[in-house]
């Protein structure tokens, strides 16, 4: 695999991407609006948030499953750090942020220390996270934040959604951090061959844990703009977010062996998922007719991506 | 001559011995079972009350049926996470044609064939179009999901003839599921432990490049193993859909996530090659054990799951450590 | 049964001008080359000679594109894996293809066991079956029902010979079957392969050990750049003569070892363990100077060298790093020290196989070649260019992927990545296994200059003549502690060779 063939999956997805949406904005004259397209930024923040840094994971040959029970963990424990402690709620924020991302933390720390394969040890804490949520809020909704809180699931900063600044801002570090430094040559180098990385002295599993609580961290901020979206917290919130963000990840053409990965193929893969998701409905699809279409383009840009190289190593 | 003779009786296992070889993570969970039922028979005698028995082993068949399909997946090197759909999917298709009026074993059978034929595709994808399981499986759970909601509208099957509720039946006083539990769970271990198919499905997760070696066909191995995986999925279909009077367009949520569960903390090897249905069977049984014991030693009903995703990890962990000691 | 019996000249198998390509690139071109009943035939040439190819079409796992194959002196057009295997050809391959998960007798039985009446297996006879075929092999103590994970590279080798045996095979190839093998093994495979040639079994013997050749083949075929260069009788050929037809020039001398008077002391380790494999291991490496290191495989060489080098951190003892006492808990550690390691898994522990030239040189010294944590791109390129011409790396350049590239490439590149650290002190595991006679020379003569240039290196090697002709001093390593020392004057194949048995008869008793 060299860079030529790595960018030519994001070129196919691009250009997939491109027909999608001239096709839907011919379909539908109320999709390709600037309020229409803001608006599908919006809703598609969260779910590109994990999935940026579910890049990374998957890039090192792991996966986490339990970014959307962390959602869940954490948009609970805002609600009750802020209503219950009474707590600030700029404390009970950053509080939420800090318990996310030692769960992250704390994955990587069983795959580290006990060798645990990633599937499993996610999975795992797919189900405690997420019954801590429900043993917490035990069923409770919690509601009424003061109005500033709103400005970040559903305010404008210079006519453009706040979370889209924060998605786009998160994008154009975690590319950066990925493509030209040297930590990103680490992710991609403990992804091909974590032996040969260990025996290079790279600090592995110094990486891996970093980049397991930076999944966290991003499912905690995510269930922030979440919860100040949809205006409430709620125990099941989150649930699937997993599997949509590896969606994403993986239509934007990282390996799921690990080792391969951009973020502009993921950025491309949300698109494509968002906008198949917005244009079918307004072009009548009822709603869970593009949930097939999305699982339907998932395997065939992996199909097309697989013909196109044939002999590639995976 | 006499070397030999002492070379064969020391080596030599005994016919006994040879059964339960390899059986140790078998054998830790049903002693774990046996434990939890005595523990929490001792707190709250209610526990092993034939209703609460049904309960456990009745009410959870299904997720062992399916997790036998699974671990055979799961031993070739590859995993399924849409099998939860898919089973949402073949209730909603068995509950409309058993309200149609067509004869119970069509409703019974098109579960089956329906499963192998849809699961057909999912190996051929992974098989000859070489996409990994879990992308293809992904988007097979999208489309399934998605093609459920919007062809039942999130509507029930009510008014189910009594005929078709295969599970609710009690031949010998004993439910249904358990005997398709207990006869599936024991045919597929003979089944994998003894015939040449079963042994090579083994291989094909293994050792891929040795199977090709060996003359095993790599590629067709898979697709049927998917293909069986579906026949699996449609009979815990059939376990399922007919517990209740109604069929609703849900499953459990994350369904698939505890049927990989069951079949991973029974031994199978999430890196594929090695495990046995015995294994995935006892531990679903353990987990629907835990789930009951818990309500039976009065934990809240909301703290339920985070107790079982803290015994899931625990289970892990000592499997891990177990593992690293035998190594 | 004898397939001597009826006219011991006409061959086994023969193969007439075999062609081969793949995407357009001729690997094997126009070969020759027959096997006949009861004879060695050894097949040599340098990596990429287009001896794997020409092996893997024999076995029918690739199609061949051009000429004709025959079998028993029938044609066959169209060989698939399953049709050779019918027609009586097994293969040993070099990296073993058996399933650990199952026991000794499925493996050897999978694909064609014995049924019962119902298709189900017929477990008893296949566990005879494979008893019998084990004690022809004289292996009576390999149990049947062992899972074969469990079981030692030589060990598993010969339940791969017992595969072959058990479908009546009459063509057996084993390509570079004492790779991995102690010596003492070595002799023991060499006694079966013998055997087998008694029975009448037509034997394709690919390595590159040329003592084993002599001992062995009858005939022997080299091939070079997918072409035959020649089919000789094995006394018609020199050790000389047969590099220099796999290499295509003369090779002046197999071990250049210049004489070098020993610096400083760079290394001193003192009463070092870790585990079972290092006990109480103290020795000195000086500058400049080569210090063997020999053993059996599973004596523990390789654990002392993970050892210092961090992997797997000393348990107790001292490591002195010019006179001064060091911690080595990880390999960034040793890195800090100046010690490297080249490992003896190549494509396991040394490289990164889908990343290219450049990416893998800078792997150990990243912070070379960035700014803050910025990547300087040209600077890795420029770095992993001058590491290319300075080890004259064969290679299109520091852009090229490294899993293209041939054995003695690929090492060349986990040598780059670790001069690029700079280090003194230089670990290099099994320097040359798998690797042909010109790119061996090439690593010999590097090792040879660097340390010359007053690096200390550790030489852990199975070969015996490398070990006697690269190093200063040889270290013999048993049962993880240190037998013996011996001076480069004193070292010979039998003095190295006794320490080495010796002390593991003092462990048994």
């Amino acid at each position: 695999m060299n860079w030529k063939a790595i960018l030519r999956h994001e070129t196919i997805l691009a250009i997939l991407v491109v027909l999608a949406l001239v096709v839907l904005a011919a379909q539908s004259d109320r999709f390709f609006t600037p309020e229409n397209l803001l608006n599908q930024g919006r809703l598609m923040t969260e779910v590109g948030l994990v999935a940026i840094i579910m890049t990374f994971v998957i890039a090192t040959g792991g996966i986490d499953l339990s970014v959307g029970s962390i959602l869940g963990l954490v948009a609970i424990l805002i609600g009750v750090f802020w209503q219950n402690l009474g707590l600030p709620l700029e404390a009970a924020i950053g509080l939420g942020l800090v318990v996310g991302t030692l769960a992250g933390l704390f994955n990587g720390f069983i795959i580290t220390r006990f060798g645990v394969p990633p599937l499993i040890a996610t999975l795992a804490t797919l189900a405690l996270y997420r019954g801590l949520a429900e043993g917490i809020s035990e069923a409770r909704s919690v509601r009424g934040y003061p109005d500033w809180f709103y400005v970040l699931g559903q305010g404008q900063v210079l006519g453009v959604p706040t979370q889209l600044w924060i998605l786009g801002l998160v994008a154009i570090l975690a590319a950066i951090v990925l493509g030209l430094t040297s930590w990103g040559r680490a992710t991609y180098a403990i992804g091909s061959n974590e032996t040969a990385a260990r025996f290079s002295g790279i600090r592995v599993d110094r990486v891996k844990m970093a980049i397991y609580a930076a999944s966290g961290f991003a499912a905690s901020l995510a269930a922030v703009i979440f919860v100040s979206r949809v205006s409430t917290t709620r125990s099941d919130m989150g649930t699937g977010l997993e599997l949509d963000a590896i969606t994403a990840v993986v239509l934007g053409g990282t390996s799921i062996f690990g080792g391969r990965g951009t973020i502009i193929g993921t950025v491309l893969g949300l698109i494509m998922v968002q906008a198949l998701k917005n244009g079918l409905s307004l072009a009548g699809v009822r709603g869970d007719g593009t949930i097939v279409l999305i699982g339907a383009v998932l395997i065939l840009t992996i199909l097309i991506s697989n013909l196109f190289h044939r002999d590639g190593n995976r | 001559m006499t070397a030999e003779a002492q070379t064969l009786g020391r080596r030599e296992q005994s016919w006994f011995g040879r059964l339960f070889a390899g059986y140790g993570q078998e054998i830790i969970i049903l002693g774990a079972i046996l434990l939890l039922f005595v523990v929490v028979w001792s707190i709250n005698p209610r526990f092993i009350s034939p209703n609460n028995l049904n309960t456990i082993f009745s009410g959870n068949a299904y997720i062992a049926v399916a997790a036998i399909g699974m671990s055979m997946v799961i031993i070739t090197g590859n995993i399924d996470v849409s099998v939860g759909a898919l089973i949402g999917v073949l209730a909603t298709i068995a509950g409309t044609i058993a309200v149609s009026g067509y004869p119970v074993w069509v409703a019974w059978t098109a579960p089956i064939l329906i499963g192998i034929a849809v699961n057909f595709l999912v190996g051929v994808l992974v098989a000859y179009a070489r996409i990994p399981s879990i992308v293809v499986t992904l988007g097979m759970l999208s489309i399934l999901r998605g093609g459920l909601i919007s062809v039942t509208g999130g509507a029930w099957i009510s008014n189910l003839p009594p005929e078709f509720l295969l599970a609710q039946q009690r031949p010998l006083g004993i439910p249904a599921p358990i005997y398709f539990m207990v006869g599936l769970t024991i045919l597929a271990a003979f089944w994998m432990r003894y015939s040449a198919f079963g042994r090579s499905i083994y291989a094909v997760g293994g050792n891929p490049e040795a199977a090709r070696a060996a003359g095993i066909p790599i590629e067709r191995r898979i697709v049927q193993v998917f293909m069986i995986h579906g026949a699996f999925a449609g009979l815990a279909t059939i376990l399922f859909a007919t517990q209740l009077q109604v069929i609703q367009s849900t499953v459990p949520p994350n369904l698939e996530l505890t049927v990989i569960t069951a079949s991973v903390i029974g031994g199978v090897s999430i890196l594929g090659g090695s495990g046995t249905v015995i294994g995935s069977t006892l531990a679903a049984i353990l987990f629907a054990a835990i789930g009951s014991a818990l309500i039976f030693v009065g934990i809240s009903a909301y703290w339920l799951r985070a107790v079982i995703g803290l015994l899931i990890l625990a289970t892990v962990l000592a499997d891990m450590a177990r593992r690293r000691q035998a190594k | 049964m004898t397939p001597g019996g009826r006219d011991a000249a006409s061959p086994l198998i023969r193969l007439k001008g075999v062609s081969k390509a793949f995407a357009g690139i001729r690997v094997v071109k126009d070969v020759d080359f027959d096997v006949r009943p009861g004879e060695v035939h050894a097949l040599m040439g340098e990596n990429g000679a287009g001896k794997s190819t020409l092996i893997k079409i024999i076995a029918g796992v690739h199609p061949h594109d051009g000429g004709t194959i025959e079998i028993g002196g029938e044609p066959v057009s169209h060989l698939t894996p399953r049709e050779a295997r019918r027609r009586g050809v097994a293969v040993v391959y070099q990296e073993l293809l058996l399933f650990p998960e199952l026991t000794v007798a499925e493996n050897v039985f999978l694909g064609h066991a014995p049924r019962t009446g119902w298709r189900g297996l017929d477990w008893p006879e296949m566990r005879r079956r494979t008893r019998a075929l084990l004690d022809s092999l004289d292996s009576p103590d390999l149990d049947v029902d062992t899972k074969v994970g469990a079981l030692s590279v030589a060990n598993r080798q010969r339940v791969e010979i017992a595969k072959a045996l058990s479908q009546d095979a009459r063509v057996l190839i084993m390509d570079e079957p004492t790779a991995a093998l102690a010596e003492a093994d070595v002799v023991r495979l060499m006694a079966v392969v013998k055997r087998l040639r008694e029975r009448g079994v037509g034997i394709i013997y690919v390595s590159h050990r040329l003592p084993e050749i002599f001992e062995l083949a009858d005939r022997v075929t080299v091939l070079r750049d997918g072409a035959l260069i020649g089919t000789r009788p094995i006394g018609e050929v020199t050790a000389q003569s047969l590099v220099a037809m796999m290499v295509g020039r003369e090779i002046d001398h197999l071990y250049p070892k210049s004489e070098i008077a020993p610096g400083e002391t760079l290394l001193e380790v003192r009463n070092l363990s870790h585990g079972r494999k290092v006990r109480d291991i103290s020795f000195a490496l000086r500058r400049g100077e080569i210090l063997g290191v020999a053993g059996l495989v599973g004596s523990g060489r390789t654990e002392l060298a993970l050892t210092l080098f961090g992997i797997t951190p000393a348990s107790s003892g001292e490591i002195l790093v010019s006179g001064k006492p060091v911690r080595i808990g990880s390999p960034r550690d040793a890195r800090a020290h100046g010690i490297a390691y080249v490992p003896e898994d190549r494509g396991l522990q040394g490289l990164v196989k889908p990343m290219t030239i450049a990416q893998n040189v800078s792997m150990a010294s990243l912070e070379r070649v960035r700014r803050g944590i910025m990547m300087r791109f040209a600077e890795e390129t420029r770095r992993a260019a001058a590491a290319i011409k300075a080890i004259g790396i064969r290679a299109r350049g520091p852009g090229q992927v490294v899993g293209q590239l041939s054995g003695g490439n690929q090492q060349k590149v986990v040598l780059a990545k670790w001069l690029e650290t700079a280090p003194q002190i230089l670990i290099m595991d099994e320097p040359t296994r798998g690797i042909d006679v010109g790119a061996k020379a090439e690593i010999h003569q590097l090792m040879t200059k660097l340390a010359g240039e007053g690096m200390g290196i550790i030489m852990i090697s199975s070969e015996l003549p490398e070990v006697l002709g690269m190093s200063d001093r040889v270290l013999v390593i048993n049962n993880g502690q240190l037998v013996r020392t011996l001076e480069r004057g004193e070292a010979t194949a039998e003095s190295v060779g006794a320490a080495m048995a010796d002390a593991r008869r003092e462990e048994a008793a």
